[in-house]
């Protein structure tokens, strides 16, 4: 996917990169309306994307760029300050902070990227989420207690749930074209992002034991501290 | 309550001495403007200076009328400093409502070097109130949906502040304070700093917003005219100032604070009638020509930005 000459190496925020009856909005970019002309809103460079058969017009999109490495806290690249939200869907890695009867309070610290590249965007700080006890597991979900699934402090694996997703759309229509397809986000309740490990890969990838060893997953349940031997019960999450 | 724990100055003033033969060789030549009428005082801006925060910048206005150093150690003709830092896009705390847009709130302080009287740590109501404008020209541009459930802080702090008299005027008590004219000149640098700060940190606008300050101005023999980006030492009386936070793709304007009535300059030279638009207009072309500096710094910090990440991420050389 060659950038055609028209599209400019470099975009900043106001700049038009096309009119709207030949591309489609993608991240990055907005929808000016009266203009019906495709702006960027973040700098960086313009990648076009083209469209599955049935959308004819190939999408704009301006990937969001990390600070470069020197400025970074920790000298790999994907680090950085700026927060990615996660997104309906996006696979996330949270850290267990509270254990309750009716749902577990975890911190989102990294987000999958959605590019099919795999990697994880760092979260420069810690998004909250809950992890609800019907969304634990799939099977038999009356029957889950949450604190045999998970221990403060245990690393977890988990979804982004799209359930309570909702239509961004702007009250004067000037961005909202873009924002339909850009933006779906679960806003879950007013502070959280609600999360499930209702998944075989999903559930907690890291813990430790009581006596504070690393422990192995030894079943779809069970952890084992591989010094003392003794088993933990855990939602345990299937090794890819 | 005095502080305890930290080494402060002294609160009051701290102007040095200033000698007899020294004052009066300064009071020969009073600061004049030696810029062109709609010509702006050079602006240094740079993006990405503060390491930990997630978009940063620092801009610089040149002093009007550079005086030789060796006239005297003080005098220095005043130079605007600012330095911006965006923190976020973050959660909200726990205890606040939800916010289906970005939250934004801005915060200015004014170093206590930052004029010739020194100023305390608590922030004032000149403070506060630099801070709302700035809000209010920011929130225009940014594409809030974008980031529910979040904020983001933007915190400038003006290193060195526009004095409102020089020091070659009066010694008085109170010359050497910021406020009034220097306000709107930093409020100019301000909007123009953070549209870079918050572009850097990634966060979605919808145009780059850029201040320009114009003033009418009473000129000894002509009468008033408007001059961009006024420099309040350099001049005289200024009669009626205009700040503006203006989008030049859309040609739409978040912010306008005038200050002072024009029909002020119209009482003395009632055949030369100024009026406000014209006012508003040069404002305008002051805030374009920003605009100029405030992309060339984007583009190079994002080149910067997109080779880096070129390197980093595979996927995207391949592209």
């Amino acid at each position: 996917m060659a950038a055609p000459t028209s599209l400019p190496p470099i975009a900043y925020p106001g700049l038009p990169l096309g009119p709207s009856t030949a591309y489609t909005p993608g991240p990055g970019t907005h929808l000016h309306a009266p203009s019906s002309t495709i702006h960027a809103s973040l700098a960086g460079r313009p990648v076009l994307t083209p469209q599955k058969p049935p959308a004819s017009n190939p999408t704009i999109s301006i990937p969001r760029l990390l600070p470069p490495p020197a400025r970074a806290p920790v000298p790999s690249a994907n680090v950085g300050n700026t927060n990615t939200l996660p997104r309906v869907g996006s696979v996330v890695l949270c850290r267990v902070v509270r254990v309750r009867t009716r749902q577990v309070d975890v911190v989102m610290l990294a987000v999958g990227r959605e590019d099919g590249g795999g990697g994880e965007d760092v979260c420069g700080d810690e998004w909250q989420a809950v992890v609800r006890k019907e969304d634990v597991r799939a099977t038999e979900k009356e029957k889950v207690v949450c604190g045999d699934g998970f221990r403060v402090g245990d690393v977890v694996r988990g979804v982004v749930l799209g359930t309570m997703s909702m239509w961004l759309f702007n009250d004067d229509g000037d961005v909202g074209g873009a924002m339909a397809d850009v933006v779906q986000i679960s806003l879950g309740d007013q502070s959280n992002y609600y999360l499930s490990t209702a998944r075989n890969e999903l559930g907690v990838i890291m813990a430790r034991s009581e006596a504070g060893n690393t422990m192995v997953p030894i079943s779809w349940k069970e952890f084992r501290d591989p010094i003392t031997g003794e088993r933990e019960s855990r939602k345990v999450a299937k090794p890819f | 309550m005095t502080d305890r724990r930290r080494i402060n100055g002294p609160l009051g003033g701290t102007a040095p001495p200033v000698f007899v033969s020294s004052l009066t060789s300064k009071t020969t030549s009073p600061a004049k403007r030696t810029r062109a009428p709609d010509e702006l005082r050079k602006i240094f801006l740079k993006t990405g200076l503060t390491p930990s925060a997630s978009g940063s910048a620092y801009f610089e206005l040149e002093p009007s009328t550079p005086t030789a150093a060796s006239e005297c150690l003080a005098s220095k003709a005043p130079a605007l400093k600012l330095t911006c830092t965006v923190h976020g896009p973050r959660p909200l705390p726990r205890s606040a409502p939800f916010s289906p847009q970005l939250l934004l709130s801005t915060r200015i302080k004014f170093a206590p070097f930052a004029a010739r009287q020194r100023r305390g740590y608590i922030p004032n109501v000149g403070e506060r109130d630099l801070a709302a404008h700035l809000e209010t020209a920011l929130r225009g541009v940014l594409i809030g949906e974008r980031w529910p459930k979040s904020g983001i802080d933007v915190v400038i702090t003006v290193l060195e502040g526009e004095e409102d008299n020089s020091w070659n005027k009066g010694q008085s008590g109170e010359s050497g304070r910021t406020g009034g004219w220097g306000m709107m000149s930093i409020l100019s640098g301000c909007i123009t700093v953070a549209s870079a700060a918050i572009i850097d940190a990634g966060i979605d606008c919808i145009d780059l917003v850029t201040g320009g300050v114009a003033a009418v101005v009473r000129q000894p023999t002509a009468p008033p005219q408007v001059f961009l980006d006024p420099c309040p030492s350099d001049h005289e009386e200024i009669f009626a100032a205009c700040v503006i936070g203006y989008l030049q793709t859309r040609d739409e304007i978040t912010e306008l604070w005038t200050k002072r009535s024009i029909m002020a300059s119209t009482d003395d030279n009632r055949a030369n009638t100024m009026e406000f638009e014209p006012l508003v207009d040069q404002a305008v072309e002051a805030a374009v020509a920003a605009r100029l500096v405030l992309i060339e710094a984007i583009k190079e910090s994002t080149e910067v930005k997109v080779q880096t990440s070129q390197f980093g991420h595979p996927k995207n050389a391949a592209s």
